[in-house]
C-alpha cells in the first residue's frame, strides 16, 4: 500500500460508525463490567483525605501527623454507619484488633466536648504501622476478592489464598451445573443431531428440504414462545404426562418440569439446530462417492461409516458441538422458566447479584468467568470453522 | 431394510419433538378456560382480547413495535455501512473487524446486560426506549453484517467494473449497481434484526423500565408469575410471523441467488 | 466365448424413467470392453447394477456363472475407478491404496508389501505420504487405479476415469491403462462417451442409445461396420447420404440416389430391394481427382469450401444431390472453390445402413 486511497478512506468511512458504536455499547460495557469485578473503591470514598496523604508514606516510620489528622477528619465526616461497618470489617480481616481499635476511636472521636488532638492519644496502636499499612491496602481501588469468591476462593488474614468455608462455596457448585448440564445437553445434541444430519444429507428433493425445515422452523421461532410450548407439554396436566398415562405407561404424572429432566429436555430442543446445522453443511461437502468407493474396496456399510464417513463429518460436530456448548453455558431463560431452584445456572446466578442484591463486584466477577469461557470456547470454534483442512 | 425402517422412524421422531411443541400450543390460544391445558372446553378469541385490549399487553405490543422498528432502522444502517467497508480486501484490520462486528452473537446476554445496565446508567439512558434501542441494535447488528457481507460476496464485482467503464461515477454505480443487487441480502437482515429485537428478553430485563416493556418481557414475567392462556395467543402470533418471516427471508435468497447467478448461455 | 459376466435381460427404471430397456451383454474373461454412449443412455447404469450401487428392476447379473443381483458390493470383488477418482481426503496415498486390503484382513507386512508394489505399478512411490489434495489430477487418477488394482479384483470397472484430464495426459493414460490390461490379464468394463478412447483401448465396443446396446463388436466393426445411423454418426465423422436399394447381390448393393446416379456398397444381411437406405460414407475414405479413375463409385462433385487442418485437408463439396465432406492426407493437393472434382471410392468403403 503506498499511502492512503480514496478507496481506503471510504471504508474507513462506512466502518466507522459501527466500529464506535460496539466500542462504546458493546466493548465498553464488557470492560466496566469487568471493572466492577476487580474495582473495590468503598475505602477509597469513605478515606479521600487519608487516600492524598498515605501515598507518600513509607509504609516504615510512625504515622506522621497529616496522616492522623486526615484520618480523623475522614472519620468524622463518616455519615453512612453500614459503609464504615463494611470498612471495619475488611481492615478487621486483613489486622485483627481493627475492630476495637475503630470503635474507640469513633466514639473517642464523637465526643465533640472533648476533641482529641491526635490518634495515638485515643489509642498507642495508631503509632504501629502495621494498621496503616492495612487501611492503605484497603485504599487501594483494585481487588482480586471478587475474582476469588466467584470461584470460591478468599485471602485468609495472612493474605494467602484458600478455599472459602463451605458455608460460602455456592459458586464452584453453580459452575460445575453449568458446565455438566451444559455438556449433557451437548451429548444429547450430538446423540440426535448427528444421525439426523446423515440423513437429511442422504436424501434429495422434498424429504430434505422437510427435514431442514423441521430444523429451522423452530431455529427462527421465538425462544419464548419454544419455552411456553415446552412449559405447557411438560407440566403436571401437560400433553406428555396426559399422553403417558392414556397408553397406561404411568399412574401418576411424571414430575417432568421445574426439575433437571425438564431443563434437559428444552434446551436439546432449543440447541439442536445449532448441531445438525453445523454437521450438515460439512456433510454435503463430502463427496457423494467415497461411500459406494469404501463398498466397492470391500468395507461393510459400518466399516465404510467408522472409516470414512465419521472421520470426515468430525469437524462438523466439533463445530455443531461448541455452538450448542457455549450457547448452552450462557443460558438464562429456559432455565429460569423450566427449571426448580436446583437447576439455575450461572447466568442466573449473575442476574440475581446485579438485579437482586445489586451486588456487581460479584455479579462482575462471575460475568468474568462466564464471558472468560466463552470467548476461550469460541476462538477454538472460529479456528474450527474457519481452518480449510486440507482436503477436498 | 430394516436399517431404511429405522432411518425413518429415527427422522420422523426427531422432526416430531422438533415441530411437535411448536404445534401443540397453537390451539390453546383458541381456548375459553383460564387455564392452559388440554382438553379445550369450548372455542373462543378471549386471550386475543385480552391481548389487544388488556392494558399490560396491549402497550407490550406497542413497545415492541416502536424497539423493533428503531432497532432495524439503526442496525440496517450501520451493519449495512460496514458490510460495504469490509469489501475493501486491502484493508488490514479486516479479520479483526469482522470478529467484532460478529462477537455480540457469541457473548452471553446476561454477561452483555450487566454491563450495558452498569453503562447505560451512567450516561443516563437506563429505562428509556433509546437504551433499549442501542441495547437490541447491539445484538441485531451481527445478523444484517452477516447477511449483507454474504449478499455483497455474490456480487460479481466484474459487473462493478463493467458499469465504471460504461461510464458511472463511482455513487452511481453504488447506486444503480451494488445496492439493487445486495438489496436482498439488507431485507433479510433487516427482518432478522426486527425478529432479534422482537425475540430478545435478557438485555430488556437489564435496561428497560417498567414503561419499556416489551412483548417478550411480558411473556417471560407472565410465564414465570400468571401463566394464562394470553401467553399461547401470543404464541399463535409469534409463530404466524415466524413462517410469514421466514417465507420472506426464503423469497429474498431465491431473489438473490436468481439474481447473482451468471446470464445462462 | 466364455461368459465371464453375464447380464441377462437388465430392465431398469427410475420411478417410470426407463433407463435400460431388456439388455443383454456378455464379457469374457481378460477383455476389455467399453460402454459408449451418449449420457442419459444408460452406460453408466448399467455400470453401477455390475458394481453393486444400483438394484436392476428386473433381470439378472451373472459373474463367473452366479447370480450376484444379491450380493452386496462390498463382497462383489470388483475393482471400481470412479469419475472423480473417490479418494479419501482424510488417508494418504498409501492408506488410501491400503484400505482394501484392510477390508480383507490382510496381515501389515503383506499389506505394505503390495502397497509399495501398486505404488511401483502407477510410478507414484514418492508419493506415498502425500494427501490426494497435494497430488495433481493424473497422480490423484493413478492413485484411484492403483487402489482398484491392488486387491487383484476379479472385474475392474472404470466410470469415465479420464473424463477430467487434459488431452495430453488422456491420452497417455490411455495408452497406460490398456498396457496394465495386457500385462495382468485383467477384465475391464470402461464406461466412456468419448468415441476415440473407446476405439484406442477396447477389445470390443459397445454402443450404447437410450438405454440399449445399438451395436457391439471390435473397434474396427463397429467403426467401418456400422450397424445403424446412430452408431454412424456417433462413431466418428460420416457422410449420410439418402437413397434406394436397387438390387443386392450377396454381400454387395446397388443403391440409386435421388439424382439418378449408381452406387455399389457393401451390405449386412437384414436389406430388401426396393427398401430406402442410408449410405455411409467415411470421409476419409474419400479421393478426389480432376479425373474419372477407376474406381467403382463416382460421383461428380464441386468444391465449396476447403480447409487446411494441419494433419489432413477437409474440403466441402456439393454435387447436384448431397453436400459432402472428404478428408484427404496432407500430401493431397489444394483444390480451390469452384474446381470440378470427382469423387471416387471403392464399394468396400461405403455401407448402407437400414433407416
Amino acid at each position: 500500500m503506498n499511502g492512503p486511497s480514496p478507496r481506503m478512506g471510504r471504508s474507513l468511512l462506512l466502518l466507522a460508525p459501527l466500529f464506535l458504536f460496539l466500542i462504546g455499547f458493546f466493548v465498553w460495557p464488557l470492560f466496566s463490567m469487568m471493572s466492577q469485578a476487580v474495582s473495590d473503591p468503598a475505602v477509597l470514598r469513605l478515606l479521600p483525605r487519608t487516600a492524598d496523604v498515605v501515598g507518600e508514606w513509607d509504609r516504615q516510620s510512625p504515622p506522621s501527623m497529616p496522616m492522623q489528622t486526615a484520618l480523623m477528619d475522614d472519620l468524622k465526616a463518616v455519615d453512612d454507619d453500614q459503609a464504615l461497618g463494611d470498612m471495619v470489617r475488611r481492615l478487621n480481616s486483613a489486622r485483627s484488633g481493627f475492630r476495637t481499635l475503630m470503635s474507640k476511636t469513633t466514639s473517642a472521636l464523637s465526643d465533640a466536648a472533648n476533641p482529641p488532638p491526635d490518634l495515638v492519644s485515643i489509642d498507642k496502636r495508631w503509632e504501629k504501622p502495621e494498621f496503616w499499612i492495612a487501611i492503605a491496602d484497603a485504599l487501594s481501588p483494585l481487588t482480586d476478592r471478587n475474582l476469588l469468591a466467584a470461584v470460591d476462593l478468599g485471602r485468609n488474614a495472612a493474605g494467602a489464598i484458600e478455599h472459602l468455608p463451605a458455608d460460602q462455596s455456592v459458586n464452584r457448585v453453580i459452575l460445575v451445573r453449568t458446565f455438566w448440564i451444559a455438556a449433557l445437553v451437548t451429548f444429547f445434541c450430538a446423540c440426535i443431531g448427528f444421525p439426523y444430519a446423515i440423513i437429511a444429507a442422504s436424501l434429495s428433493g422434498w424429504k430434505r428440504d422437510l427435514m431442514l425445515a423441521a430444523v429451522l422452523l423452530p431455529l427462527w421461532t421465538s425462544l419464548l414462545v419454544r419455552t411456553a410450548a415446552w412449559f405447557i407439554l411438560l407440566q403436571e396436566q401437560g400433553l406428555i404426562n396426559d399422553f403417558l398415562r392414556a397408553i397406561g405407561l404411568i399412574d401418576a404424572p411424571l414430575a417432568l418440569i421445574f426439575n433437571r429432566t425438564g431443563v434437559i429436555i428444552a434446551m436439546t430442543h432449543v440447541l439442536l439446530p445449532f448441531m445438525v446445522l453445523p454437521i450438515y453443511s460439512v456433510l454435503i461437502t463430502i463427496p457423494k462417492n467415497l461411500m459406494p468407493a469404501a463398498a466397492s474396496l470391500g468395507a461393510p456399510p459400518m466399516r465404510a461409516f467408522l472409516r470414512v464417513l465419521l472421520p470426515l463429518s468430525l469437524r462438523g460436530v466439533a463445530s455443531g458441538g461448541l455452538l450448542v456448548f457455549i450457547s448452552a453455558i450462557g443460558y438464562y431463560i429456559t432455565p429460569a422458566l423450566i427449571g426448580g431452584p436446583g437447576d439455575q445456572m450461572i447466568s442466573s446466578i449473575i442476574a440475581f447479584y446485579a438485579t437482586g442484591s445489586a451486588n456487581w463486584g460479584m455479579a462482575g466477577a462471575l460475568g468474568m468467568v462466564l464471558l472468560v469461557a466463552t470467548l476461550l470456547l469460541y476462538s477454538v470454534y472460529a479456528r474450527l470453522s474457519s481452518d480449510e483442512p486440507g482436503r477436498r | 431394510m430394516p436399517m431404511k425402517i429405522a432411518k425413518f422412524t429415527f427422522a420422523l421422531l426427531t422432526i416430531l419433538f422438533l415441530v411437535a411443541p411448536l404445534i401443540a400450543i397453537l390451539p390453546l390460544a383458541f381456548t375459553s378456560s383460564v387455564i392452559l391445558t388440554y382438553p379445550i372446553p369450548s372455542w373462543s378469541l378471549r386471550w386475543f382480547e385480552e391481548l389487544f385490549f388488556a392494558d399490560a399487553w396491549r402497550r407490550a405490543i406497542i413497545n415492541s413495535l416502536i424497539i423493533g422498528a428503531g432497532t432495524t432502522l439503526l442496525a440496517t444502517v450501520l451493519g449495512t455501512a460496514a458490510s460495504l467497508g469490509l469489501r475493501n480486501r486491502l484493508f488490514f484490520f479486516r479479520g479483526s473487524m469482522r470478529t467484532l462486528f460478529l462477537l455480540p452473537m457469541v457473548v452471553p446476554a446476561v454477561v452483555l446486560g450487566v454491563g450495558m445496565q452498569v453503562l447505560l446508567a451512567r450516561f443516563g439512558l437506563i429505562n428509556s426506549y433509546a437504551g433499549v434501542i442501542i441495547a437490541h441494535t447491539v445484538v441485531a447488528v451481527p445478523f444484517v453484517v452477516v447477511s449483507v457481507t454474504g449478499a455483497l460476496a455474490g456480487i460479481d464485482e466484474r459487473v462493478e467494473l463493467a458499469a465504471q467503464s460504461l461510464g458511472a461515477p463511482p455513487v452511481t454505480v453504488f447506486r444503480r449497481v451494488t445496492l439493487p443487487l445486495a438489496m436482498p441480502g439488507v431485507l433479510s437482515g433487516a427482518v432478522l434484526a426486527f425478529a432479534t429485537s422482537l425475540d430478545e428478553v435478557v438485555l430488556t430485563l437489564f435496561v428497560a423500565g417498567p414503561n419499556q416493556r416489551t412483548l417478550a418481557r411480558q411473556m417471560f414475567s407472565s410465564i414465570r408469575e400468571n401463566i394464562s392462556p394470553a401467553i399461547a395467543a401470543a404464541a399463535f402470533l409469534f409463530i404466524a410471523a415466524t413462517i410469514l418471516i421466514g417465507l420472506a427471508v426464503v423469497l429474498s435468497r431465491s431473489m438473490l441467488a436468481k439474481r447473482t447467478r451468471p446470464a445462462a448461455s | 466365448m466364455a461368459e465371464f459376466i453375464k447380464f441377462d435381460r437388465i430392465t431398469k427404471f427410475y420411478g417410470p424413467l426407463c433407463v435400460v430397456e431388456n439388455l443383454d451383454l456378455s464379457i469374457a474373461k481378460g477383455e476389455f470392453v467399453s460402454l459408449l454412449g451418449p449420457s442419459g443412455s444408460g452406460k453408466t447404469t448399467l455400470l453401477m447394477m455390475l458394481a453393486g450401487f444400483e438394484q436392476a428392476t428386473s433381470g439378472k447379473i451373472l459373474l463367473d456363472g452366479a447370480a450376484i443381483n444379491d450380493v452386496p458390493t462390498h463382497k462383489r470383488d470388483m475393482g471400481v475407478v470412479f469419475q472423480s477418482y473417490a479418494l479419501f481426503p482424510h488417508m494418504t496415498v498409501g492408506e488410501n491404496i491400503a484400505f482394501p486390503l484392510q477390508m480383507r484382513g490382510i496381515d501389515k507386512a503383506e499389506t505394505a508389501a503390495r502397497v509399495k508394489q501398486a505404488l511401483d505399478m502407477v510410478q507414484l512411490s514418492a508419493l506415498a505420504d502425500r494427501r490426494p489434495s497435494q497430488l495433481s489430477g493424473g497422480q490423484q487418477q493413478r492413485v484411484a487405479l492403483a487402489r482398484a488394482l491392488v486387491f487383484e479384483p476379479r472385474v475392474v470397472l472404470m466410470d469415465e476415469p479420464l473424463g477430467a484430464l487434459d488431452k495430453q495426459l488422456r491420452e497417455q493414460m490411455q495408452l497406460d491403462i490398456r498396457d496394465l490390461h495386457r500385462r495382468l490379464g485383467l477384465t475391464i468394463v470402461f464406461v466412456t462417451h468419448d468415441q476415440s478412447e473407446a476405439l484406442t483401448m477396447s477389445d470390443r465396443v459397445a454402443v450404447f442409445n437410450k438405454g440399449k446396446i445399438e451395436q457391439i463388436g471390435t473397434p474396427r466393426e463397429v467403426y467401418d461396420e456400422p450397424a445403424t445411423r446412430f452408431v454412424a454418426e456417433f462413431i466418428g465423422e460420416t457422410n449420410l447420404v439418402e437413397g434406394v436399394v436397387e438390387a443386392i447381390d450377396g454381400r454387395e448393393a446397388t443403391v440409386r440416389l435421388p439424382n439418378g446416379a449408381h452406387i455399389v456398397s457393401a451390405v449386412s444381411a437384414g436389406v430388401a430391394a426396393g427398401q430406402p437406405v442410408y449410405l455411409s460414407i467415411r470421409p476419409e475414405r474419400i479421393d478426389l481427382a480432376e479425373a474419372r479413375g477407376e474406381a467403382r463409385n463416382v460421383l461428380e462433385t464441386e468444391v465449396t469450401d476447403s480447409v487446411y487442418q494441419g494433419d489432413h485437408l477437409r474440403v466441402q463439396l456439393q454435387n447436384d444431390a448431397h453436400p459432402l465432406i472428404a478428408k484427404l492426407g496432407r500430401r493431397s493437393r489444394e483444390f480451390a472453390p469452384g474446381t470440378k472434382v470427382f469423387a471416387a471410392f471403392s464399394a468396400g468403403d461405403c455401407r448402407v445402413i437400414a433407416p
